[in-house]
């Protein structure tokens, strides 16, 4: 019995580890190529580390992008994209589960249609907007499709069902508004859930890849994920220098992850419930 | 928690710099006016020629702004949907006709004072190019460009085969394949499914089509330009030419700039970034003519797809005037002198062609870029009508199923046709 | 509860932000869309009404069924697949491994990174000639140019990226059941395979119905992945193409929006569809009672 259960622990162990690994992996050889030439990195039979590394593809990558600029634009649009997502889903949300007013049901059927929308379809549409608002080539731009969020908004209507009713009565009966309420007594209750819709819309805004190349035409105004794309564009197939592209712009995001990790995914892990 | 807090204070300070820098540069006096281009290769160049403009006028300010092809017309597209396209833009032949037939571009035929500006300066086919059904002028010619043949010293030097020339044919190319294949066991030719950069050329050397001159009917089931197509799509067999799935992997570039192969077809715009992109392949490699057809149905067997681009600008911009005037300037012969000194791209200006052989001298090898100009004495213009964006991808898809063998060619040319002859005519 | 008029102003004041936010910048495009289905499309937003064209020629069109297929089956790869294995990590690292935290940093570290380098890489390692897993494998496997591999690979790729954020949504669900619960089954007797069925199982499933919301839609929708990783001149394209990437490459690359419109509907139904049948499923597997 104890040397099967020592087993079965050894087991875990190596179904993990050869996950980490699966996942760790893939990263290494980004690594390894970008400091390859090209010539190396389509030698046969490959090689592994490389043979004279060098780090012409981060040169070539650098003089085309500005990162710096890069950086600061993703961080901006994932902020106030967060910021809206949090401001907007957490008063929908609250309206959605506590607060019965006429044409609620309906109100909450555009929010569950618009999660089965394909993004792709709205493009042309946002665009025309933000072009009769003269908001083209912004920061306001990049953020304009994230100013309201469907996804939150469902999201944070669950949590906010699970904040029992009797807490928010007897908030009324001590003479609090619904503004209080939903200010000093709900809104705190649904911090963890809060936390999680900001890793998912932060994740969600990193990932765009089509919107911020259409809004906006300045390579200065443009994010990470913009970025690369334009890196192959130019590069197509030259693997060293996109692998150099993609590891300068994943490292930020990175760091700060590992830095934060902890309270990253616990933000995530909070929320469990239904 | 408290980490969290300070570190969400850095981003939203990070947040508002980024708003304010955005701002700033939109201030100041004067006129400003976006410039949108596609290749960023030629993104020097283009600031070269706005600094130039600005200089004389000094109120002005241009910025040059990249969005890779892939995204060009989607972007483009919907700035003109919206109402707020850049001041001034690269135009393709591709698309030329859809946007100037939809009224979405401004007439630039009396863009000059002198009435025959543009007949001095620019051949009759690349004026052909600018224009819209109509007959008016849309866009400004910017440039003219060849296709040649790149081949690699080393893997020629390597097989102990004499270097491509005029005389080559295609014959030539093939057993030029062979012999560096069974010597270096390299790749000879990368023959891959590309019209512009693939089989039109072989197409026209053959004698035939791929459009009527009037751009009304498709000639896939012409017989010179049936015997080109099954000749180009035949290499595929052939042991020294990857199959079509290597080409979804690995462009042809890239392979070639590996040492994986030995030949490949290059558009002449394309010749300087390669010798930036890859400086320790400098002097292994240099450029001839396209081999010629040895057995044409019609014609001497010459031929090579050539295309131009033009600048062209909005019918409601905003900048109408300005633009306008910064045309008049992207088409006179100082800015297209620049272009080609600058080895951008070959000038349309009359010529000027010359000009864009300069650049090749400041690399260590000189590579024989006089080839891709010597091409323009039997060059054919890029097949081109209307109806183009639509069936591009329409032919495309079609060539895959060929080469993935589940169609005959027959079948898939009957097919082209059909299509292009129903799209064009609609 | 009561409803006053107060909480229902203040119910209407919360909401409208986010409703008319939706209703100009998701419902409106997509009626607009809807309309547009059903006309013949110039260049630059001209269109005249063409009644079912559109549609009839997309339900003729062998293209479009099998992007159709191509989009269920994706979906089929990448649901019940990255769902299970998200679950089984997630059970694995609820058993009190030690370095459960570090595990947990590299299952999510995909999340962390664009999805435009995540898909530029796999491609370079998918490579059949020079890609390091074909030199790993010692095989020559086109991976995303054979047509019967080429939509597994995308899969893998797409669950590889999720299966870390999936895991730890689960994980979370599983540290809420109360250890009383296992305890009393230990006492009973039951087996380790018992415990999951009977207690598990019924316990993280509402997280499991959220997760398996979240996939399926966006499965259904999948297109950058694809787009980054097929390109439009691979021969295995007509065998990776989704339903929003031939929508894609009709509406924008080939100009017909109309043509393009009937697409993105027949997706939208596609996912109401199935969404519908996933709701309508649960009561027989999810439980709420807590």
């Amino acid at each position: 019995m104890a040397s099967a259960r020592r087993s079965g622990r050894a087991a875990v162990y190596l179904f993990l580890l050869l996950g980490t690994a699966a996942m760790i992996a893939p990263f290494v050889w980004m690594v390894l190529t970008s400091f390859k030439t090209v010539e190396e990195s389509m030698r046969l039979p490959p090689t592994f580390l490389p043979r004279a590394p060098t780090a012409q593809s981060y040169t070539r990558a650098l003089s085309l992008l500005p990162f710096a600029r890069l950086y600061l634009n993703t961080g901006a649009m994932i902020l106030l994209r967060v910021a809206c997502a949090a401001a907007f889903s957490s008063m929908a949300g609250y309206a959605f589960a506590k607060l019965p007013f006429p044409g609620r049901r309906l109100c909450f059927a555009v929010v569950v249609t618009q999660l089965m929308l394909p993004p792709q379809i709205f493009i042309i549409p946002q665009y025309q907007m933000l072009a009769a608002l003269r908001l083209t080539n912004t920061l306001f731009a990049l953020v304009f499709p994230g100013l309201v969020s469907a996804f939150g908004t469902f999201f944070l209507r669950q949590a906010f069902m699970g904040v029992p009713d009797e807490l928010l009565e007897a908030a009324r009966l001590d003479g609090c508004g619904q503004g209080r309420i939903f200010a000093q007594v709900a809104l705190p209750l649904v911090g963890a859930p809060m936390a999680a819709l900001a890793v998912f819309t932060a994740v969600f805004a990193y990932g765009d890849l089509m919107w911020p190349l259409i809004c906006n035409s300045d390579l200065n105004r443009m994010t990470l994920s913009a970025g690369l794309s334009t890196l192959r564009g130019q590069f197509s197939t030259n693997f060293p220098v996109l692998m150099a592209g993609s590891v300068l712009a994943m490292a930020p995001m990175v760091a700060l992850y590992l830095l934060f990790q902890r309270q990253f995914i616990e933000g995530i892990a909070m929320t469990g419930g239904k | 928690m408290g980490m969290i807090k300070r570190a969400a204070c850095a981003l939203l300070a990070l947040a508002l710099c980024a708003g304010l820098s955005g701002c700033a540069t939109d201030g100041g006096a004067g006129q400003r006016l976006t410039f949108q281009i596609w290749d960023n290769t030629q993104k020097a160049a283009m600031e070269a020629i706005c600094a130039a403009y600005t200089r004389a006028h000094p109120d002005v300010t241009i910025d040059v702004q990249v969005t890779s092809w892939s995204e060009y017309w989607t972007k483009l597209e919907a700035a003109a949907t919206g109402g707020t396209l850049p001041d001034v833009f690269w135009m393709h032949t591709d698309e030329m006709l859809r946007y100037a037939d939809g009224g979405i571009l401004a007439d630039l035929t009396d863009l000059y004072d002198d009435a025959g500006y543009y007949e001095a300066h620019f051949s009759q086919g690349l004026l052909d190019n600018a224009r819209g059904s109509d007959g008016r002028i849309y866009g400004v010619p910017k440039d003219r460009d060849t296709i040649c043949l790149v081949y690699s010293r080393e893997l020629f030097d390597a097989a102990g085969v004499s270097y491509p020339d005029e005389s080559w044919t295609w014959h030539d190319l093939t057993s030029a394949s062979q012999a560096i294949y069974d010597a270096t066991g390299k790749y000879g030719y990368l023959a891959y499914n590309d019209e512009h950069l693939g089989y039109w050329s072989y197409v026209y050397q053959a004698g035939g089509y791929i459009l009527t001159p009037d751009g009304k009917h498709a000639g896939y089931t012409q017989p010179a330009t049936k015997k080109a197509i099954a000749f180009y799509v035949s290499l595929q067999d052939e042991p020294w030419c990857p199959p079509q799935t290597f080409f979804a992997e690995t462009e042809p570039a890239t392979a070639f700039f590996s040492g994986e192969a030995a030949m490949y077809f290059e558009g002449s715009w394309g010749l300087r970034s390669k010798l930036e992109d890859y400086p320790s392949m400098v002097g292994k490699w240099d450029v001839a003519v396209l081999p010629a057809c040895p057995d044409p149905l019609s014609g001497d067997g010459r031929a090579v797809i050539s295309n131009g681009l033009t600048y062209a600008t909005a019918a409601n911009g905003k900048n109408l005037e300005a633009a306008k005037d910064f045309l008049r300037f992207l088409g006179s012969e100082e800015a297209q002198r620049i272009q080609g000194e600058q080895g951008a791209a070959i000038p349309a200006y009359e010529g000027l062609q010359d000009t864009w052989l300069s650049v090749f001298d400041s690399f260590d090898y000189r590579i024989n870029a006089e080839a891709c100009l010597s091409m323009f004495a039997y060059s054919v213009q890029s097949p081109n009508n209307a109806a183009r964006p639509a069936w591009k991808t329409r032919v495309s898809d079609e060539m895959l199923r060929v080469y993935a063998g589940e169609t005959t060619l027959d079948a898939a040319l009957e097919s082209m046709q059909r299509t292009v002859d129903e799209l064009s005519n609609r | 509860m009561r409803i006053s008029a107060h909480d229902a102003r203040w119910g209407a004041l919360l909401a409208a932000p986010t409703v008319l936010g939706l209703l100009a910048l998701n419902v409106y495009p997509f009626v607009q869309t809807l309309a547009l289905s059903f006309s013949r499309t110039q260049a630059f937003g001209r269109s005249t009404f063409a009644g079912l064209e559109n549609y009839a020629r997309m339900f003729a069109s062998t293209e479009f069924w099998r992007a159709t297929w191509n989009t269920v089956y994706f979906c089929l790869l990448t649901v019940p697949a990255g769902v299970l294995l998200a679950l089984l990590t997630a059970v694995l690292l609820n058993q009190g491994v030690r370095g459960r935290a570090a595990f947990r940093a590299a299952y999510f570290l995909p999340m962390v990174v664009p999805p435009a380098a995540v898909a530029l890489l796999w491609k370079w390692m998918f490579n059949a000639r020079y890609g390091v897993i074909n030199a790993l494998l010692g095989t020559s496997v086109g991976w995303v140019t054979d047509p019967a591999l080429v939509l597994i690979s995308c899969a893998l790729v797409a669950v590889w990226s999720a299966v870390g954020y999936d895991a730890v949504l689960l994980l979370a669900g599983l540290q809420a059941i109360p250890a009383t619960y296992y305890e009393a089954a230990a006492l009973d007797g039951a087996s380790a395979a018992q415990r999951f069925f009977r207690i598990t199982l019924p316990m993280v499933s509402p997280t499991l119905f959220f997760v398996v919301i979240l996939r399926a839609m966006a499965s259904l929708k999948v297109y950058d992945l694809i787009y980054m990783i097929v390109e439009q001149s691979n021969p295995a394209l007509p065998y990776a193409q989704s339903l929003m990437y031939l929508f894609y490459r009709e509406a924008f690359i080939a100009g017909d929006k109309g043509y393009g419109s009937a697409i993105a509907v027949w997706t939208v139904l596609l996912i109401g569809v199935l969404t519908l049948f996933q709701f309508s499923a649960q009561g027989r597997w999810v439980h709420y009672d807590s």
